[in-house]
């Protein structure tokens, strides 16, 4: 560095000056050595003046820093056990927040792999998804027809676009390639999508507005993943010819790696299709229904625009739609119109459907991470105010040199900085490893959508919290160190009898309140788990495989179900080992659900969304077949024909919310106002979990397949004809449910080879995959809370070795003064355990104020839960007993004569 | 018998850049010529020489070489620059109108003649 090189200048300036000087002395008449002396008393104090030079130079700090670097290195390479120790602990405290961090970033913070995504807006919040019809007062989810509306009206766009809410899976096969059909996920998109996002085809073209137009030759894109893992990367994909249920469709590109579409989703789409090709290849001509809300609607605006007033205009827009375009629903209310609203938000992270699902369970890890980095800080500073102790003597010697308290207490805080840092690296080490993992559980059985290494942000998170961790546990001890008298140094430090100090008292009272509330809290949530696994669904998971199927886009026809259901039955009941086989249009856990809302037959309709049921349609001797109990009346059976009565079968939660105290059996509703009479219930079954497990059940009917209502509604009317279409095929088995995957297949391939099958799964694979979130968070806060446990152990075992090694001396008077050994050892594990024990008084209400903030994930556990919080406060109390046996033998064994003689 | 003034600050940078006018001069050198000239009125401590150079030379005003000293000694050489003429220039002027004015103020010189 400069500042080096200059003084090494200057120093010889000063020499050169003082033999000048000395040679002007010696001509004047002094002697050789008078000359020197006199010299160097004219010159002053040389090396003041080096110093004073030195600090003027502006590198000076610099120079300091790499000092104290290469200090601490020292100082930690001496002392392997400590830095090892110190490393390991470290690594684990701050690889843990950063994994959190890492998925949290993956999840919800990172943009779009696309350019200058700031400028990106979408509409709404995704809160609706799938297929809507009816008013949503919040607007987020659009029809074709309302969306081309807002694209042609709005001028502060650039470009907007709108795609599937949705994406469904489709079957694809490449025309010519023998292999089956398989299911991908495909999602339509507009023309302009492409455009919009401002990404590039990786290979031929992306799709354009001249796609998606009516009458347009069918073309398609491919993912980049998808071209690689099932064509090999092969270049003649691009312009071949592919059947996406059963519909021929040229593959005109593929997308750019790493580019996944919209959303953070598991299972993105591998195949983008052009809104206009949706009736041939979807069958259900949704973009043809302008009360059928599907698609998401996201914009580059132009630059400069303001937004609100973007997002002013396209509110008019939407309530111009509803007055005069074909309106919603038909038979709107119109004093409701001027109620509907959008909102426009930036998209630049994309339309975020994983964050909804997972960012509480995501802070809540991080909040826990955060608890073990304290805990693992309270640890290091232990450890170094023990450093800085058994230092003392050094520290006392450099300050009665005439060392600045302040250069010491930098030089004490770099040392804990590198040692944060190189933990931290370690702990990135962890992160790495632990990430995958980690991302793997949570979007468990799907693929990954997004790359998990870390990447700068990371990395940078990491570290400062390394530096953070260091500065920390540092603060402390190195204060403590710096305010070291310089006489102990001529004394002799060790030889105080101080008892551990307030400092380390407290850090070990911290660790214990910190590891029960960790405790406590792991201990809830694993009950509540295993609560949630254990309770009653209401049908039975086990030998229950369910294999979904999709006819529609096979293209049947409404009129040739029947015998398609019929057929499915007989062949599988035929296979050995299939006890009874059945369908609905969802089973249960399947992550499917359609809703409805309901009218009764004498009262007055409620408004929208206030009898909002779930519905599906059940095939004969579904209920047996998915072991859900009748309880009165009768279930859905085969004579039940569109030519019969229309019934209904409604769950428990359904009579006891619209006919609480009545029997409902013989009442009357329907799916709109004026088709009260239409269905009829004839019976009730037991309640039976179809969404997700935490939830109490919600009411739910059950339609036989072949019965259709004509609704005068368009809207619904299209939800009654597609669910016409069941979807998953259920079966209820002897014996081991995987072996059967194949000769499902093969009956399937025996009725009909060109119906694709999107998945066979067991009804408790379902089960598990609900409950993975659940399950995960349980698990990261067991393994928090035990190494949490692990390191107040450490930590209390330190503290009492400490105390014992300090207070040997006192230790060897007493016993060679009388004492009974045992009572003098008592008295040190005293100590050990008042701590333990304000520990936990601290710890006790921290822990319940926990279990209130994790209440919303608790199920049928109580957050005040005296049990657990018992439960946990013994096992702290055992781990101590383990931590301070060792010192207290060793207390025990200690020979009066050395400890009074060693200094 | 010679009065020892306590130096104004800022006064030894322009001192030592006149010092510099009549040619290259080491730290040394300097020191001496400057209580020469000014008859043993201005002694310059060491520990404010050598900042005044440091400061002189990180304004530009002079620079610095390696060379030897009449007694074969090697030594730092500083020489004047442009910059430093010109900005000795401008301050001898300001010092002058300083003094000048502080003068005219005090009124004549009142000093005590010297005891020769």
């Amino acid at each position: 560095m400069f500042g080096k090189r200059r003084l090494d200048d200057f120093s010889e300036e000063l020499r050169s000056h003082l033999a000048i000087e000395a040679d002007r002395l010696r001509e004047e008449g002094l002697d050789e050595n008078e000359a020197r002396r006199q010299a160097r008393i004219n010159l002053g104090n040389l090396m003041l003046q080096e110093e004073q030079f030195y600090e003027s130079s502006r590198w000076a700090w610099l120079e300091q820093l790499r000092q104290d670097v290469r200090y601490s290195l020292r100082q930690i390479l001496q002392a392997p056990a400590f830095a090892i120790t110190a490393v390991l602990t470290l690594a684990l405290g701050i690889g843990a927040p950063t994994a959190i961090f890492s998925l949290i970033h993956v999840v919800l913070l990172k943009s779009l792999p696309v350019p200058r995504p700031s400028e990106l807006y979408m509409i709404g919040e995704a809160k609706h998804t799938g297929v809507y019809s009816g008013i949503e007062t919040e607007w987020d989810i659009f029809s074709y027809d309302l969306y081309k509306y807002l694209r042609d009206h709005t001028s502060g766009f650039e470009s907007l676009a709108a795609f599937q809410a949705d994406p469904r899976r489709v079957g694809v096969r490449r025309i010519g390639d023998p292999r089956a059909a398989q299911s991908f996920g495909a999602e339509y998109v507009s023309g302009n999508y492409f455009q919009t996002f401002q990404v590039p085809a990786f290979a031929g073209r992306t799709i354009g507005e001249e796609d998606d137009r009516a009458g347009a030759p069918l073309v398609a894109m491919i993912s980049y993943r998808a071209w690689q893992e099932h064509y090999a990367l092969d270049p003649s994909v691009v312009g071949a010819s592919f059947g996406l249920n059963g519909t021929a469709v040229t593959i005109i590109g593929v997308a750019p790696p790493g580019f996944f579409g919209d959303a953070v989703r598991a299972n993105p789409p591998d195949f983008w299709l052009p809104l206009a090709s949706e009736p041939d290849v979807n069958h259900a001509r949704w973009v043809q229904n302008a009360q059928l809300h599907w698609l998401y609607v996201m914009g580059r605006v132009k630059s400069g625009s303001a937004i609100r007033s973007i997002e002013g205009q396209m509110q008019v827009e939407l309530r111009q739609w509803l007055t005069q375009g074909p309106g919603v629903s038909g038979l709107l209310d119109v004093s409701l119109i001027p109620r509907q609203t959008l909102h426009l938000r930036p998209g630049g992270s994309g339309m975020g459907l994983a964050r909804a699902t997972y960012s509480d369970g995501l802070k809540l890890l991080l909040a826990i991470s955060g608890f073990v980095l304290m805990i693992v800080c309270a640890n290091m500073a232990n450890l170094m105010l023990v450093r800085g102790i058994a230092r003392r003597r050094q520290t006392s010697i450099s300050l009665a040199l005439g060392a600045a308290r302040g250069r010491i207490l930098r030089q004490a805080l770099t040392e804990s900085v590198m040692l944060g840092l190189i933990g931290g690296i370690a702990g990135i080490g962890i992160a790495f490893s632990g990430t995958r993992a980690l991302v793997s559980s949570v979007f468990v059985g799907n693929s990954l959508p997004v790359d998990t290494t870390p990447d700068l942000t990371v990395l940078a998170f990491a570290i400062g919290v390394s530096i953070v961790t260091g500065l920390m546990f540092g603060v402390g001890p190195a204060w403590s160190a710096t305010r070291a008298d310089p006489i102990d140094a001529l004394r002799g430090a060790g030889r105080s009898t101080q008892h551990s100090s307030f400092a380390q008292r407290g850090l070990v009272v911290t660790q214990a309140a910190l590891s029960l509330v960790l405790l406590t809290a792991a201990g809830q949530l694993i009950l509540s788990l295993r609560n949630e696994a254990n309770q009653k669904f209401g049908f039975v998971s086990e030998g229950r495989i369910a294999v979904r199927i999709d006819p529609n886009l096979a293209g049947y026809k409404v009129d040739q179900l029947d015998a398609l259901y019929r057929r499915i039955q007989d062949t599988l009941r035929r296979l050995p080992g299939v006890l009874n086989v059945s369908y609905a249009l969802f089973s249960p856990m399947s992550g499917s659900n359609w809703t409805t809302d309901v009218s009764f037959e004498g009262r007055p309709p409620g408004l929208d969304g206030e009898n909002t049921t779930s519905w599906a349609r059940v095939g004969p001797a579904y209920f047996d077949t998915i072991g859900t109990a009748i309880v009165r009346g009768r279930p859905v059976l085969e004579s039940d024909i569109d030519s019969t009565r229309h019934v209904a079968v409604v769950n428990e939660a359904f009579a006891q919310r619209f006919f609480p105290g009545e029997d409902p059996i013989g009442k009357h509703f329907g799916a709109r106002p004026k088709f009260e009479k239409s269905l009829e219930i004839v019976g009730i079954a037991a309640n039976a979990k179809y969404r997700e497990p935490d939830q109490p059940t919600f009411p739910m009917f059950f339609l036989p397949r072949p019965q259709v209502t004509h609704y005068d509604n368009p809207g619904t009317m299209a939800f009654e004809s597609r669910s016409l279409y069941v979807n998953d095929i259920v079966l209820h088995v002897a014996g081991a449910n995987l072996s059967m995957e194949e000769p499902i297949r093969r009956a399937f391939a025996g009725i009909d080879p060109n119906l694709p099958i999107f998945w066979i799964q067991s009804l408790e694979t379902a089960k598990t995959k609900q409950l993975s979130q659940q399950s995960l968070i349980a698990r990261l806060t067991s393994l928090f809370g035990l190494t949490a446990l692990l390191l107040a152990s450490i930590g209390l075992y330190g503290v009492t070795t400490y105390a014992v090694a300090q207070r040997s001396k006192e230790i060897g008077i007493r016993v060679v003064l009388g004492a009974d050994r045992n009572s003098v050892v008592g008295m040190v594990l005293r100590n050990a355990y008042v701590l333990v024990a304000t520990g936990l008084g601290f710890g006790i209400p921290l822990a319940i104020v926990m279990g209130r903030l994790i209440r919303s994930r608790l199920f049928g556990v109580d957050w005040y839960n005296p049990t657990i919080l018992g439960g946990a406060a013994a096992v702290l109390g055992i781990c101590a007993l383990l931590a301070t046996i060792v010192p207290a033998r060793r207390a025990a064994s200690l020979e009066p004569l050395d400890t009074l003689r060693g200094d | 018998m010679s009065t020892r003034v306590a130096l104004l600050q800022g006064t030894l940078d322009v001192l030592i850049l006149r010092t510099l006018l009549l040619g290259a001069q080491h730290g040394q050198g300097i020191a001496r010529a400057i209580q020469q000239q000014s008859e043993n009125v201005l002694l310059v401590e060491h520990g404010a020489l050598y900042p005044a150079l440091q400061r002189l030379e990180a304004k530009g005003w002079i620079r610095a070489k390696w060379g030897l000293s009449s007694n074969n000694r090697k030594a730092r050489f500083y020489t004047l620059t442009q910059k430093g003429r010109k900005q000795l220039s401008q301050e001898s002027s300001q010092w002058w109108t300083l003094a000048e004015a502080i003068g005219r103020i005090l009124g004549p010189n009142n000093r005590n003649p010297e005891e020769v």
